[in-house]
């Protein structure tokens, strides 16, 4: 009896276009619910024009980088509870060093502030290989350690960048209008190569492998620490990013950005809906991006409709809830059919 | 006469798990082109003297050497790179990726590979499907064809041919046969004593964590110079008669039988198990034979509750049953010792844990099992022999002290129809015979039972009746006592016997 004439159970070549919608289903339901939504909106508002279109990607960069990087960590079997932290990190360094100075040096700064951050989470990630404590309790701590040191270097809000970085991230050197281009390349560039690196390149798989099933990474001859590190220091490196972006939006540092302390739950919440598994080895970081937008959005979404803020919340709950239901109930009718 | 150093050797290698010493000093010498068979009973330390060659554990004292050389493997990456290449029992393939993309983890050779996917008639394959979509024996080939593709000194294969059909056995040892006309070794660890006869040159036998005494005090121990029973005593350290009819597993055979306890009518789920019909009766184990993947699990599934059938009905006890669930089934007395132990136990749980946890749904206040049940749980432990040294957590236990817990567990429970898949997968010989002594006793004592089994030879031994089943249906039903391992396997194959028996 040979593999090949296996009644049941052996492989049996699926056409390629029915393999790809059902393994990247949930990637293209997401973007298609961000255009439902995108469009819903259009009609909501008085005035939907190039204004709006820039606002919202613009508004969106923080958490879409801050998603992506926990993506990249939860593939890979971890969780980084430091991430809305590290962003205020590098917020506040940004606008402290960053204020008047020329452009070059403001560039030499924001790359430096990506590295340094890298290697700080990286260092991260190593203590937790090193230690076995849970990811969950070791970013939990150095999120606390984080937060301190950006009232540390910047105690009140101020400071500031340089035009060219703000145009850069909001598409205006004052913050305010201007073209839509920047933000969207700012928001697609730095994932699709995120994305891309994760599934086509041999570390990327290998935070998959580890993720999906450690002892077999490990046995197959993986090295599964390295694969940790890498994990947390892309995280380290895309709170850097977010860092830089609500500088260049909101032209200040603040410690105390409200942002920060949301971002993390929020950063979890797009990688959950979209398609990452808690449990790692599965999802594709691309749909995350998707999902950062709409959670973004919902907020204006909700006050166009009339829907007062404190509800606002609530439904907003109920709707990731609801998504992911349905998402679960799908899976269950796919198995059912099988 | 200076011999050639030898191609991997190990000296007095010991390794602990805190209070639990599992080997104590074990030595094996492996020449160039030898297949070698390591042996031992559960617990002996194979696995343990596995893992350390393999790079998984560090051992604590002795020395491993590669071609004469010392070595020290601190990852399973180190001894891949020093030529040893391990097949372990789970496939160390990663479920959530593809066959290609855990190919090209393992930086091997494509065309090489390739190769040898097409020596194991994989070469239909499909690449790009998912491995958790992939059944256990497509998975176990494409992870031996990698490990043969590295082209490693010596290829270490635990309990290959478990989950393998015979002619896919056949090929692994052409395969093993090549390598070692080339020059290359290879290390089987496994229990099917049939097969060592017929492949390996020379063994090491393990007993309680150490080199067990050779026959007649030879200075190695050749295949070609032993027979089955020598090892066997060998692995055990005292004789054992082969069964005969007073042996506890059969005796007690052909006692009268009570009424049906389990009747299953015309079940079908989709085309994978398809019109099965047949009764398990009290005082009965009936047995269950088939190949890989011709709907056995499926009709498990459904006999305990995992899952729904399309058509078709149960009778439970002469009452109709309908399971939605396996919580269900246990209420209507109807357990399972699932084929992977690990899915059954609670792995860091106590073993008296893992045993009283079917009484967990009858818990008094303050969660406290009752007191009428706590003796349930010793009795277990006793009637099993389930070795505790380990018992603060089920998973340091050996598979076959696994296994007594989780058949233990419904001891302790209760049950009317228990359903057996495949018990004895990976276990040594003496739990083995255990476990059929224990069968038969439940039977005897009023359970029915229903055992599935993948070595044939068990079924003339422990069961009363054996069924056959072949792509999803039962295609035959005999007589155990006269059934042979020739006879199951024609009709497993799905085909007529030639003479009329």
């Amino acid at each position: 009896m040979t593999g090949a004439e296996h009644p049941f159970g052996a492989a049996r070549m699926q056409p390629f276009g029915r393999r790809v919608r059902v393994r990247n289903g949930w990637m293209v339901g997401v973007w298609l619910l961000l255009g439902a939504l995108l469009l819903w909106y259009s009609t909501l508002i008085p005035v939907f024009g190039p204004f709006q279109i820039t606002s919202i990607s613009k508004n969106s960069l923080p958490l879409v980088y801050l998603a992506i990087g926990q993506a990249i960590i939860v593939i890979a079997g971890g969780i980084d509870l430091s991430l809305g932290a590290l962003l205020l990190l590098s917020n506040v360094i940004a606008a402290r060093f960053m204020d008047g100075q020329p452009v070059g040096v403001v560039v030499v700064i924001a790359i430096a502030l990506i590295a340094a951050l890298a290697l700080l989470n990286a260092l991260t990630g190593y203590v937790i290989t090193l230690s076995g404590v849970p990811d969950i309790v070791v970013t939990l701590a150095t999120s606390y350690i984080w937060s301190g040191l950006a009232l540390w270097i910047l105690p009140s809000p101020g400071g500031g960048t340089a035009p060219e970085m703000r145009w850069l991230f909001t598409g205006s050197t004052s913050g305010i209008g201007g073209s839509s281009w920047p933000p969207i390349l700012m928001m697609l560039i730095p994932c699709a190569v995120i994305a891309i690196w994760a599934r086509r390149t041999r570390q990327g798989l290998t935070l998959y492998a580890v993720g999906s099933n450690k002892t077999a990474a490990r046995l197959s001859g993986l090295d599964v620490r390295r694969a940790k590190i890498v994990s947390y220091a892309i995280g380290g490196g895309m709170a850097a990013l977010a860092g830089l972006a609500t500088v260049a939006i909101t032209g200040t540092g603040d410690p105390r950005f409200s942002v920060g302390t949301n971002a993390t739950l929020n950063s979890v919440a797009a990688v959950v809906l979209g398609g990452i598994a808690l449990t790692g080895g599965i999802g594709n970081p691309f749909g995350v991006v998707a999902t950062a937008v709409i959670l973004v959005m919902l907020n204006p979404i909700l006050i166009a409709m009339g829907v007062n803020s404190n509800n606002a919340q609530v439904i907003q709950g109920v709707l990731i809830a609801g998504v992911m239901m349905v998402g679960g109930l799908v899976a269950l009718l796919r198995e059912r059919a099988s | 006469m200076t011999a050639p150093a030898p191609l991997l050797s190990t000296v007095g290698v010991a390794k602990s798990y805190g209070p639990v010493v599992a080997l104590r000093s074990a030595d094996m010498s492996v020449r160039r082109g030898e297949i070698h068979a390591l042996l031992g009973a559960n617990g002996a330390g194979k696995s343990t003297l596995v893992k350390i060659l393999a790079g998984v554990q560090t051992a604590d004292a002795g020395e491993v050497n590669v071609d004469g050389r010392p070595v020290h493997f601190r990852t399973p990456a180190d001894a891949i790179t020093a030529g040893i290449a391990t097949v372990f029992q789970d496939p160390a393939l990663i479920p959530d990726l593809t066959v290609a993309q855990n190919l090209r983890l393992s930086r091997v050779d494509v065309s090489t590979l390739r190769q040898w996917l097409a020596w194991f008639d994989l070469d239909r394959l499909d690449l790009n499907a998912l491995v958790r979509e992939l059944p256990l024996d497509t998975l176990r080939l494409v992870d031996l064809a990698r490990a043969a593709a590295r082209d490693p000194h010596v290829l270490l294969l635990d309990e290959i041919t478990a989950a393998l059909s015979a002619d896919q056995s056949e090929r692994v040892f052409e395969l093993l046969r090549r390598r070692k006309a080339e020059g290359k070794s290879a290390v089987l660890i496994t229990h099917r004593l049939a097969e060592i006869m017929r492949i390996c040159d020379q063994a090491t036998i393990l007993r309680d964590g150490r080199n067990a005494e050779r026959p007649f005090g030879m200075a190695e121990l050749t295949i070609s110079n032993v027979n089955e029973h020598q090892l066997v005593e060998a692995m055990l350290g005292a004789s054992l008669e082969p069964p005969t009819e007073q042996s506890p597993e059969v005796s007690g055979r052909g006692h009268a039988l009570g009424d049906a306890a389990l009747e299953v009518q015309e079940l079908t789920s989709r085309l994978i198990v398809q019109n099965v019909s047949f009764s398990v009766r009290v005082g009965e184990i009936v047995g269950l034979v088939a190949l890989e993947g011709q709907g056995q699990d499926r009709l498990f599934d459904l006999l305990s509750g995992r899952r729904k059938p399309t058509a078709g009905a149960l009778l439970v006890n002469g009452r109709p049953a309908r399971f939605n669930s396996p919580y269900d089934a246990v209420r209507q007395g109807v357990v399972l010792v699932p084929g992977d132990r690990l899915v059954a136990l609670l792995p860091n749980q106590s073993v008296r844990h893992n045993l009283a946890l079917p009484l967990f749904g009858r818990l008094q206040r303050w969660a406290r099992i009752p007191a009428t049940a706590r003796p349930r749980v010793d009795d277990a432990i006793d009637q099993l022999a389930i070795d505790t040294r380990a018992a603060s957590q089920v998973r340091r236990l050996s598979g076959g002290n696994q296994q007594k817990v989780v058949i233990g567990r419904w001891l302790v429970g209760g049950f009317r129809t228990l359903l057996c898949f495949d018990p004895t997968r990976g276990i040594d010989i003496q739990t083995k015979r255990d476990i059929y002594a224990l069968l038969r006793k439940l039977a005897s004592e009023g359970a029915a039972i229903l055992l599935y089994t993948s070595e044939l030879a068990e079924i003339p031994l422990v069961c009363d009746r054996v069924l056959v089943m072949h792509a999803g249906r039962i295609v035959d039903e005999q007589d155990a006592a006269r059934a042979t391992e020739s006879s199951l396997l024609t009709a497993a194959h799905g085909l007529e016997m030639e003479a009329a028996t």
